[in-house]
Parts: structure tokens; C-alpha cells; sequence
């Protein structure tokens, strides 16, 4: 038996797959599911593009072995608009341009996602700090924190609103 | 490739299964050391033993002095761990540099131990405050103090069908406080260049005593400071103490060059490193009581 029986529910949406048990979280994700808004790159949990939530916290997709993720919910960026209606992160990193190539963006709003829902009312050093492990090597991290900390408070208002 | 992943719902199952395949499987448990070494090298193991799975194995034990941790803990849980706010602060500031949130969030304090990687950033906080580790096997149980569990780069004395289950460890009965501090180029997703953590308890008369230190990434394996601890009892901190200490620390470091770091770099770093850590640590003790004398 090399192959395993996975069931995945990704973005709402429950997927039964037969996969190679090597397979990491994001194999599954980019090649079984074709969601290609996560990114891969290193491969070794070093540049944080590759991010999504798994169960309500943010992980590495890269270093995850996806046979581990049975029974399991993942969210990714594809996942955060509803309808044509973007995610307030989403809209917030538009605005504040926080995006210049955008390769580590799906990964950097996965980030602050799984922080966010965490973290309500974060300060701009605790944004930082959960977004350490996510590079981005040309927009440079200010306006990023700028969206996050713009994203939070509009998600705190909807919220009061709600 | 023809992995196979086996998922066991029981220790005993998950040892079973190991010991069926001799040294061919391994175990995984957040699995972030084990997948990239694997992919990096091509050289998958026959299969992988899922432990994510057998209760029991998660949780933070204890009220003190005496403590556990589930081999299964991650890192998150142990940076976010109340009962290790205070004095044992070290145990936090060691988690919570290791990766970033998507590392923490799923790599574990057992996989730290097992994977014995010199630059283990848990194991120099661990080995100040002599933990030992709890193995199940075919054999039966056994508890190895974590000093003799590492025995080098890579290499532990767990047998291929062992589970380690627990780390358990005692808190310092004196007046103490604990300091860890890291040396890397990037605050996250970072491999050490040295590590450093030290216990420091203070005695009736405001001396130093059970000074505990501990250095990572400077060896082949994590190291307990045995000269500067020595030199260290019964001290007052002074600017000639911290540099002795320094000089101390630097001559027991045994770094290697590498693309991190020169080995001359490192062995710098050791003497600040210790250096700091007394001094933060002896600190940390007033600031600890004086913020209870205030409460």
C-alpha cells in the first residue's frame, strides 16, 4: 500500500483522493486540486510562501505530509472571497499596496488570516512577529503591515457590526 | 518511490510496527525535520510511522517544580505555555524561535529531541534543567537523562522501535529565573549559529548558585558549561565575572565553519552569548520578585 486514502475538505468543499504517500500538503493542494494560489518555492519551511491554515492555524504546506491531514480542514487563498466580494485582508493589501510581484502574497494573507483570528486587536510589533516567517523580498514589510493592521480593523468592526 | 504511511491508533501498535521493520520506518510526528531531510536527500524511509494520532502524547503537565511535556507538544503551545511565564521564561524564548508561526504551529518538542540536531534550539534550556526523556519500546520503558540521550550530530540512543512519550524536568528550588538567547541572521525560519541558555539561582545572601549553562550549535552536540558553572557558585556579578565566563564559554565551544558562520565567529559569540545570559538571568531575578512583592 503506497497509496493513501485521503479525506480533505479544502475551502468548505470535501475532496476524497488517492494519493502518493510521499506527498506533501501543498503536492496535493497544487497538483490533485489544481489551487495553484498557493505558491511553492523553497520546499523547506524557510520562506513562508507556500502558507495555509490547517485546522485554524497557519502551517508550512511544503513540510506537511498531507496522508497526516486526514479528516482535516484547509483553507487557502482561494478560499477567502466570497463571491466577487474580497476578503477585508485582501482588499487592504490592494489599497495599501502592499503587493509588488505578489508571488509571497497567498502566503503573507494566509499568515495574518490564521493571526488575525487569533489576535482581533494585534499591535504593529505583534503583526511583525507572526509574519516573520513569510519573506518578501520587494515590497518590503511596511505597507504589508499597514494592510494587516487596516484588515483588523475593519474585521473588529464587521464584527461589532454582526 | 514507494513509501508506505502507516497510521496506528496505540503506542503499542506504533512500536509493533517499527519493530516489524527493523530500522526501515521511521516515525514522524509534525514531521518538519523528516520531510525536508527526505526530500533534500531522495532517500525516503521504507515508511513513516503517523504518532499524530495516539492520545495522550499532547499535553503540558505539572504545577511545579515538577513539569512535563508530551513528546507530541509544539512549539507554539510551549511559547504560549502561562505556567512557563517568569522563571522559566528560557523554556518560551527557546520555543518560540524556532521557524516561524507555520513551523511552530506543528513541529514538536519531541521531533527537537529526536532529530538531535546540533542546533537544536530546545535542547540547551532542557539540558539546564536536566531533563530527562521517557522511551517506550519492544523492550519495554526507560528514562535517559536528555545529557546522554543526544549523542552527537544526527545520533541518539533511541532504538529504531522506541517512542519517546515524555521530557519531564524539575524547576530549581532556590530564587531562580532562566535566559535564552539566539544567534542568527533572521528572527525566524532560522538555523542557529550559537545557542545559549542559562538557569540562575540566587542564595539567601545574594549570591549566585546552581548556575546552569548551556550551548547549542557551537559543537557537535548541545553542551552543559561545567568551568564557567563551577566559577560561577557562589559568585557576585561583577564585569570580571561576566568576562571570565565569557572566556570560559568561548574556550568549550568546538564550533565548525559552515555557511552560517566561521568557527571563529561562533566561538566569539559564545563568550557574549554567556555573557549575557548570566547577567539577563541574575537580573530577571529581582524583576521576578520584585513583581510579586508588588502584587
Amino acid at each position: 500500500m503506497t497509496e493513501v486514502q485521503l479525506d480533505l475538505t479544502v475551502n468548505g468543499r470535501r475532496h476524497r483522493l488517492s494519493i502518493p504517500a510521499h506527498y506533501s500538503l501543498l503536492d496535493v493542494l497544487r497538483d490533485e486540486l489544481e489551487l495553484t494560489g498557493t505558491k511553492t518555492n523553497c520546499l523547506e519551511a524557510e520562506c513562508g510562501v507556500c502558507t495555509v491554515v490547517l485546522d485554524g492555524k497557519s502551517v508550512a504546506s511544503c513540510t506537511v505530509l498531507a496522508a497526516q491531514c486526514q479528516g482535516r480542514q484547509v483553507a487557502t487563498v482561494e478560499g477567502l472571497a466570497e463571491g466577487a466580494a474580497l476578503h477585508p485582508l485582501q482588499e487592504a493589501f490592494i489599497e495599501f499596496g502592499a503587493v509588488q510581484c505578489g508571488y509571497c502574497i497567498p502566503g503573507m494573507i494566509m499568515t495574518a488570516k490564521a493571526f488575525l483570528d487569533e489576535n482581533p486587536r494585534p499591535t504593529r510589533e505583534s503583526v511583525r512577529e507572526a509574519i516573520a516567517g513569510t519573506l518578501c523580498r520587494c515590497t518590503g514589510y511596511q505597507k504589508i503591515v499597514d494592510a494587516i493592521m487596516a484588515a483588523a480593523q475593519r474585521l473588529s468592526q464587521q464584527g461589532e457590526r454582526a | 518511490m514507494k513509501l508506505e504511511f502507516l497510521a496506528p491508533q496505540t503506542l503499542q501498535d506504533a512500536v509493533t510496527m517499527a519493530k516489524a521493520r527493523g530500522g526501515a520506518a521511521r516515525f514522524i510526528a509534525g514531521g518538519t525535520d523528516l520531510i525536508i531531510q527526505a526530500r533534500k536527500s531522495g532517500a525516503w524511509p521504507e515508511a513513516v510511522i503517523n504518532l499524530q494520532q495516539i492520545p495522550g502524547f499532547g499535553e503540558i503537565k505539572g504545577t511545579g517544580p515538577n513539569f512535563s511535556l508530551g513528546s507530541l507538544v509544539t512549539h507554539r503551545q510551549i511559547e504560549r505555555e502561562i505556567r512557563f511565564a517568569g522563571a522559566l521564561e528560557a523554556l518560551r524564548e527557546s520555543a518560540c524561535v524556532i521557524g516561524g508561526h507555520q513551523v511552530r504551529n506543528v513541529a514538536t518538542v519531541g521531533g527537537n529531541l529526536c532529530n538531535a540536531s546540533p542546533a537544536a534550539d530546545m535542547v540547551p534550556i532542557l539540558l539546564c534543567l536536566n531533563a530527562e526523556v521517557a522511551l517506550a519500546g519492544s523492550e519495554g520503558r526507560r528514562v535517559v537523562p536528555l545529557a546522554n540521550f543526544i549523542e552527537g550530530p544526527r545520533k541518539t540512543v533511541r532504538a529504531s522501535d522506541e517512542v519517546m512519550t515524555e521530557i519531564a524536568f524539575a524547576a530549581p528550588a532556590q530564587k531562580f529565573s532562566s535566559t535564552f538567547l539566539k544567534g542568527g541572521r533572521r528572527r525566524a525560519m532560522e538555523i542557529s549559529i550559537v545557542a545559549m541558555a542559562g538557569v540562575v539561582s540566587a542564595s539567601p545572601d545574594g549570591k549566585m548558585t546552581d548556575v546552569r549553562l548551556a550551548m547549542g550549535a557551537a559543537g557537535p552536540k548541545a553542551i552543559r558549561l561545567t568551568e564557567a558553572e563551577k566559577f560561577l557558585e557562589g559568585k557576585v556579578l561583577s564585569k570580571d565575572v561576566l568576562e571570565e565566563t565569557g572566556m570560559l564559554a568561548a574556550a568549550a565551544a568546538s564550533p565548525i565553519d559552515d555557511v552560517r558562520a566561521s568557527a571563529s565567529f561562533r566561538r566569539h559569540l559564545a563568550g557574549v552569548y554567556a555573557r549575557r545570559v548570566v547577567e539577563l538571568s541574575w537580573n530577571r531575578i529581582s524583576e521576578l520578585n520584585d513583581d510579586r512583592s508588588a502584587a
